[in-house]
């Protein structure tokens, strides 16, 4: 089923502002589309107007062709899995997944088959008739998952799912989610802030920031053409470096006049309207070329060295005091404190209007 | 290790900690001050008890050394006085109190928690300060009230009124409490409910009900003996012994000289715990409370 939201947004009874606004999204068939954003940016807002939980204040919601904004919860065809699993504590972990069926007055055996279909690919069949409170958060969480694949539903609702497991379950059921929307197949909208889970599990990415969509498309993109500096900087461990500056006779000055780049050829051909204004540049730590061996090089001292082991996080300080973050290969060697040189790969350098924020090449 | 070759019934399966000295002082204190308090509570019960089944206590409850086992008193109470049908009015009044009361306060509980509306917060405020007014202040609007009902339904009679007292004064109280319990269920369990295919009636009536059972079955416990335990307004609204209600029933052996015997009080007194006792001991199971757990993550 194919979602799409026209325009939408969303004011709370009693706010002044409205928490979402303009919202223009897509989300194809099979889709498996994460929203992601900081804190309090609206994806909860967004899911549960999406689940017919929350009013739409303005703007149209499509399934298909078919305006949905008044359509109640249970007529959508939707599942959700809610952040706190919601699990009816009074009944059996086999009733929880039945009770959707049951409300519908499915036949009997139908529900009892999808159950045990749902448990067995969930792994949940040992506890199928324990109490919610008797199981694990794992298990719970499995549970909660079975509970909205029994509906076979059009559209699956995900509310950060993963965020209360620990480490190594979250990334085993990331594969599970994965494996198990290839198998359904059912298009999917997830909601998380922590974007491994989005980079990995995503066919499509929403970014979201103070209720705007910062930039949708594939997780590609998101890294490597990051549509502004806030997706740039939100996006990618350790943050991408962001170096203020502007254009002077077709070259990158920063402002401290310390680091300047001449751009590519193709790069140079966008920013040629932005001679003698604020641009600001913004490089990924692992495109530094710490040996130094191309044109545009600068002087640094590196301050702190981090081993991760496959790789090495440097904290270098330019001369007036400025830090930048570069990440080598864990084989190279780096002292502490030693004066180094280092030059930029051309081709890696996003270039940003300062004013807007927005990218330019 | 010799944990292994332990028998099973010596390891120490208990999930606190093993006591210790001051631990096991603390305890020896704690039951002695509890016995006391049984003592305290038993002693009365039992001279109760004793002279309800003592043959040779004639009309006043004197302390009598002398004890003969006899059904005496009980025989009077259900041969001399009205008592058996005391026993169904109350039983009537307390059961439709109840009934009434966890009908009604199972909506406004209900609709408090889960519905913003114009007005909630200051008609909360209102049902508060009401419920400071003792049922008993409005005893001369209720006299009004019934007979001007009275002229347009007749069939409104003095026990009816009752039950309208008792389950309106407990209303506004059980309202606030049950708004406070179902505060704290999660409302995405509703929003999981709506999803699934419920409508408001459903989601009270499958999910919140069968969680906010012990505080239901306190209110329905609450409300039931509370016209056991009411003399003042039966013996007022009352006007016939044959309407009367077991509290204000007995209470004419023992002020009324003409009809006085203070045994036969004591008798119809420990009867009157049966049909509590029964009740307690059906809603026992809802009164363990702790269904809410596991509810959510944890
Ligand atoms: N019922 C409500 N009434 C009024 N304002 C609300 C309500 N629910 C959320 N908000 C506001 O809307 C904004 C977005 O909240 P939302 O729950 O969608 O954030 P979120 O992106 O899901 O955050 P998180 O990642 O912490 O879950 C917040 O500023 C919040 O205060
Ligand atoms: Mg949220």
């Amino acid at each position: 089923m194919k979602v799409s939201l026209r325009n939408i947004g969303k004011k709370y009874e009693g706010r002044e502002e409205f928490t979402l606004k303009d919202i223009n999204l897509d989300i194809e068939d099979k889709d498996f589309c994460v929203i992601l954003g900081p804190s309090g940016c609206g994806k909860t807002t967004l899911l549960r107007m999406i689940a017919g939980l929350n009013s739409i204040t303005e703007g149209d919601l499509l399934f298909g062709e078919k305006r949905m904004n008044k359509v109640p919860s249970k007529d959508r065809d939707i599942a959700m899995v809610f952040q706190s699993y919601a699990l009816y504590p009074h009944m059996t972990v086999y009733d929880n997944m039945a009770f959707s069926l049951a409300m519908r007055k499915e036949p009997k055996k139908l529900i009892h088959d999808r159950v045990m279909e749902a448990a067995e690919v969930l792994q949940i069949q040992e506890y199928l008739y324990s109490k919610p409170s008797d199981i694990s958060g794992g298990q719970r969480q499995r549970v909660a998952l079975g509970r909205a694949m029994v509906r076979k539903p059009a559209v699956f609702l995900m509310d950060e799912p993963l965020s209360n497991l620990d480490a190594k379950l979250r990334e085993h059921m990331r594969v599970e989610l994965v494996r198990l929307h290839k198998a359904l197949g059912t298009t999917s909208i997830y909601v998380t802030h922590d974007q491994v889970e989005a980079m990995t599990m995503a066919t499509k990415i929403v970014l979201m920031n103070e209720g705007v969509i910062q930039q949708a498309g594939i997780p590609d993109d998101f890294y490597n053409r990051p549509a502004n500096i806030f997706v740039a900087r939100f996006i990618g461990s350790p943050t991408m470096n962001i170096i203020h500056g502007s254009m002077d006779k077709g070259k990158f000055v920063a402002e401290h006049k310390l680091i300047k780049i001449k751009p590519s050829e193709a790069d140079a051909k966008k920013l040629k309207d932005f001679e003698g204004k604020k641009v600001s540049v913004g490089i990924r730590p692992e495109r530094f070329d710490s040996r130094g061996e191309y044109g545009d090089t600068f002087k640094a001292i590196v301050d702190t060295v981090e081993m991760l082991g496959k790789e090495k996080i440097l904290y270098i300080k330019l001369e007036n005091g400025s830090e930048l973050v570069v990440s080598a290969p864990g084989h190279y060697e780096f002292k502490e404190g030693a004066d180094h040189s280092f030059g930029f790969d051309l081709e890696a350098i996003h270039y940003f209007d300062s004013e807007t924020g927005l990218r330019i090449n | 290790m010799s944990g292994l070759f332990r028998k099973k019934n010596s390891l120490y399966l208990s999930d606190n900690q093993p006591l210790t000295v001051v631990g096991m002082i603390g305890l020896v204190v704690s039951y002695v001050i509890l016995l006391s308090w049984v003592v305290a509570i038993l002693w009365p019960l039992s001279q109760m008890i004793m002279s309800a089944f003592n043959g040779k206590q004639a009309q006043y409850l004197m302390s009598n050394r002398n004890f003969a086992f006899s059904w005496k008193h009980f025989q009077f109470l259900f041969s001399e006085t009205l008592y058996l049908r005391w026993v169904l009015n109350t039983l009537f009044i307390a059961g439709s109190t109840a009934i009434l009361t966890l009908l009604i306060v199972s909506f406004t509980g209900f609709a408090y928690s889960r519905f913003r509306f114009k007005g909630r917060k200051a008609s909360l405020m209102a049902i508060m300060l009401i419920q400071t007014i003792p049922a008993f202040a409005g005893i001369t609007a209720y006299f009004t009230m019934h007979s001007i009902i009275q002229n347009y339904a007749p069939w409104v009679t003095r026990q009816l009124m009752l039950i309208l007292i008792y389950s309106g004064g407990g209303i506004a109280g059980n309202t606030f409490v049950l708004k406070g319990y179902i505060d704290s269920i999660s409302t995405e369990l509703d929003d999981a409910a709506r999803i699934d295919g419920c409508s408001n009636m459903q989601v009270y009536r499958l999910i919140i009900m069968p969680i906010a059972k012990p505080m239901l079955a306190i209110i329905a416990l609450w409300s039931f003996i509370g016209p056991f335990m009411d003399y003042m307004l039966p013996a007022i609204l009352l006007n016939r012994p044959q309407d009367y209600t077991l509290a204000s029933g007995l209470f004419t052996l023992m002020n009324d000289f003409r009809t006085m015997n203070q045994p036969a009080f004591a008798a119809g007194g420990l009867l009157t715990a049966v049909p509590i006792v029964a009740l307690f001991m059906v809603l026992q199971k809802q009164l363990v409370s702790g269904l809410a757990k596991g509810a959510v993550k944890g």
